[in-house]
């Protein structure tokens, strides 16, 4: 399960085909649409409908991302966290939960999760949250200039290259163009962008997000003919290999 | 430490004060006292003396006087005062111990207290016995003197001991008072849920510091309770609308994989915009009445860069005015720092631009602006809010423009509780030409 470890450093996209997820969630219906969703990417869900029997689980098996449901007949997901925590296990967790103003997710966040999604929820966040929380886990070291395609990202000297062209890019879209080059591959979702690129956490009512891909995606395909962002409907921005 | 003038410390100095000025008080009336008795007994002393001898004179004649004057030197006084005499005539000395005659009147019986040639204190007291024949008795007083300084040393000790006393209870006391109040000052700041079940239980014999702890607990607690219940209501509306929300979402994901509808336009595509809406509108009724429940409460704030904050939004935001186009211009002071929950900051600020993106007609110009304080100004030139309406654009389910349908109408509403939760007030100022949103502390 772990190839990504042993990818080289300028490999950028990592192996997160077939993850094993636990889901704890009481509601039928819900888990249904979760394993369902994770089938059709390849991902394997272990479905667990209380709190004690999810964390049960987490203890028999090693999984790469736990989703947990907040409100379970036996306890308050965040509760779980704490005693995975305690346990000592640091799987990333996802609570995705009906709970989703900010000071639920301040509580989330405070209680050791890694991410929170509000249900309802677009299925193609769901998916490309919970990869990038697997990305995040593994860890896999970013070398002083990541390949992508015909894209280039020099780290230190905060440069961007399209098939050897330089693309002259301001501060912050350089670190937006960084954690595409970072995500290289996947879906990268608007809340994701704000959270790591703005570092805000809060959903701004309108398109601020979008904007900002627009300068970026105007400036990495001025002059070549292929797409370098495409919007994934529904859940965010993927980069292509540009060639 | 103490940001504020300890009452108690004060109270303590007082003390110490009145006990210093009590003692030197006892002390001048007890000096004042001793002296008059002095006084009073050298008079009678003298009185008596001079009194004898006029008799002595009046039946023995001036021999008698004189032999009798001489034997006085022999006699041991008894009161410890030495005595002097003389007796002049036509103030040329006949008899006595004293070199010259002093600056009293015999004539009118004059006495006092005098200093005699040999520079002994005295009172003295003068007497004529006959023309030209004049008698002074004087006692040297110097032994009584001395007795009062004794008794104003001992009194000024013992007082100073007194002092003392009053300044070691004054501090036990104020001490003791001021980490009682402290402590229900600190509960205040921060409440600790098992400290207010401690301060609740009052002692045996509880005083006046212990009702004030065990009600301001008691009101807190319920306090702590209310919001605690507050936060569960929320939490289970939130579940309970939100959970069949996503089952019906869930269902329309599943048709629209059954029937796309590739432009996003179709009905189930706007049927899950709509779930989306109702979702949103819910949030933020419930984070308008949490934001209005926690009102003064502290807990969750944390201190942060609100300029580098509002720095982020700016950079966050420049794109969408500039395709709006609207000019957008920053005035954000380095370095303010304040107390706040930054999520929920950040979503004020961003309704606020949001806002001016909406209204605001192509050509405008937008400044956002840090003062310290904190003090934020969110300025355009657009068409501004007729001031009726100044304060009624805050009213929830309001929107400044009838005939526009995005939004809930409470992006205001629930700028506005955000400030106040934060112990600052949202207003839209007066300003000649556009609107001008000011955010300052109440």
């Amino acid at each position: 399960m772990q190839q990504a470890g042993e990818q080289p450093t300028l490999m950028a996209k990592p192996a997160t085909d077939g993850l094993e997820i636990l889901y704890v969630e009481d509601d039928a219906d819900a888990a249904r649409a979760v394993v369902e969703l994770a089938a059709t990417h390849g991902d394997r869900v272990s479905w667990e409908a209380t709190g004690e029997a999810g964390l049960r689980r987490a203890g028999m098996q090693s999984f790469d991302v736990i989703i947990l449901d907040r409100m379970l007949p036996d306890m308050e997901g965040l509760q779980i966290v704490e005693r995975l925590r305690a346990a000592g296990l640091d799987v990333p967790v996802l609570m995705l939960s009906a709970l989703a103003r900010s000071e639920n997710r301040i509580e989330g966040l405070d209680a050791g999760v890694d991410d929170y999604l509000g249900k309802p929820y677009e299925p193609e966040e769901l998916v490309a949250r919970v990869r990038a929380l697997h990305r995040r886990a593994s860890g896999q070291a970013q070398g002083a200039v990541i390949l992508f395609g015909a894209f280039e990202c020099h780290v230190k000297a905060r440069t961007a290259f399209r098939s050897g062209k330089h693309i002259p890019l301001s501060p912050k879209e350089f670190e937006l163009f960084r954690y595409f080059m970072e995500n290289a591959g996947e879906t990268v979702t608007r809340e994701m962008l704000l959270r790591d690129v703005w570092k805000m956490n809060f959903d701004p009512q309108t398109n601020v997000v979008d904007v900002n891909i627009g300068r970026l995606r105007r400036k990495l395909e001025d002059g070549f003919d292929k797409p370098a962002l495409e919007t994934i409907w529904g859940a965010g921005y993927r980069l292509t290999r540009g060639e | 430490m103490p940001l504020t003038r300890s009452i108690f410390s004060r109270l303590a100095r007082n003390a110490i004060l009145v006990a210093v000025v009590a003692v030197l008080l006892l002390g001048g009336v007890t000096w004042a006292t001793l002296e008059q008795a002095m006084r009073r007994s050298l008079e009678e002393n003298t009185a008596t003396d001079v009194a004898g001898l006029v008799d002595i004179y009046a039946s023995g004649g001036r021999a008698e006087l004189l032999a009798r004057l001489a034997d006085r030197y022999e006699v041991e006084e008894l009161d410890g005062r030495k005595t002097h005499y003389l007796l002049a005539e036509s103030g040329k000395s006949l008899a006595g111990d004293i070199a010259s005659w002093p600056s009293l009147n015999p004539a009118t019986s004059q006495r006092g207290f005098i200093t005699l040639p040999g520079g002994a204190a005295v009172y003295a007291r003068t007497a004529r016995l006959d023309e030209n024949l004049d008698l002074l008795v004087a006692r040297e007083y110097s032994a009584d003197r001395a007795a009062q300084w004794r008794v104003i040393a001992v009194f000024l000790v013992a007082g100073l001991l007194v002092v003392l006393v009053v300044w070691w209870i004054a501090r036990a006391t104020s001490g003791s008072l001021a980490r009682r109040v402290a402590h229900i000052n600190a509960l205040f700041r921060d409440p600790g849920e098992s400290q207010l079940e401690g301060l609740q239980q009052l002692p045996a014999e509880p005083d006046e510091i212990d009702e004030l702890a065990a009600n301001s607990a008691g009101t807190l607690a319920r306090q702590a309770r209310l919001l605690r219940m507050h936060k569960h209501m929320s939490d289970n509306v939130a579940h309970e609308i939100r959970t069949p929300l996503m089952h019906l979402d869930q269902k329309l994901v599943k048709a629209l994989a059954a029937n796309p509808e590739p432009d996003g336009t179709g009905p189930l595509s706007q049927a899950r915009k709509d779930i989306r809406g109702v979702a949103g509108l819910l949030d933020s009724l419930l984070d308008i009445a949490s934001n209005e429940a926690r009102r003064g409460d502290r807990a969750g704030l944390e201190l942060i860069n609100l300029s580098e904050l509002l720095e982020q939004l700016a950079e966050l935001y420049e794109g969408s005015f500039e395709d709006a186009g609207l000019g957008f211009q920053t005035q954000i002071s380095p370095g303010i720092t304040f107390e706040a929950e930054p999520m929920q900051l950040s979503r004020l600020l961003s309704n606020l631009l949001d806002n001016a993106i909406k209204y605001v007609p192509k050509g405008g110009t937008v400044t956002l602006e840090l003062a310290p304080g904190p003090r934020i100004h969110v300025r355009d030139d657009g068409p501004g809010v007729p001031a009726e309406k100044r304060e009624s654009i805050f009213d929830r389910f309001v929107r400044a423009d009838k005939s526009d349908a995005s939004g809930h109408g409470l992006g205001l509403a629930l700028a506005r509780a955000i400030a106040e939760r934060h112990g600052l007030r949202l207003v839209l100022a007066e300003s000649a030409t556009g609107a001008h949103f000011m955010v300052e502390p109440m």
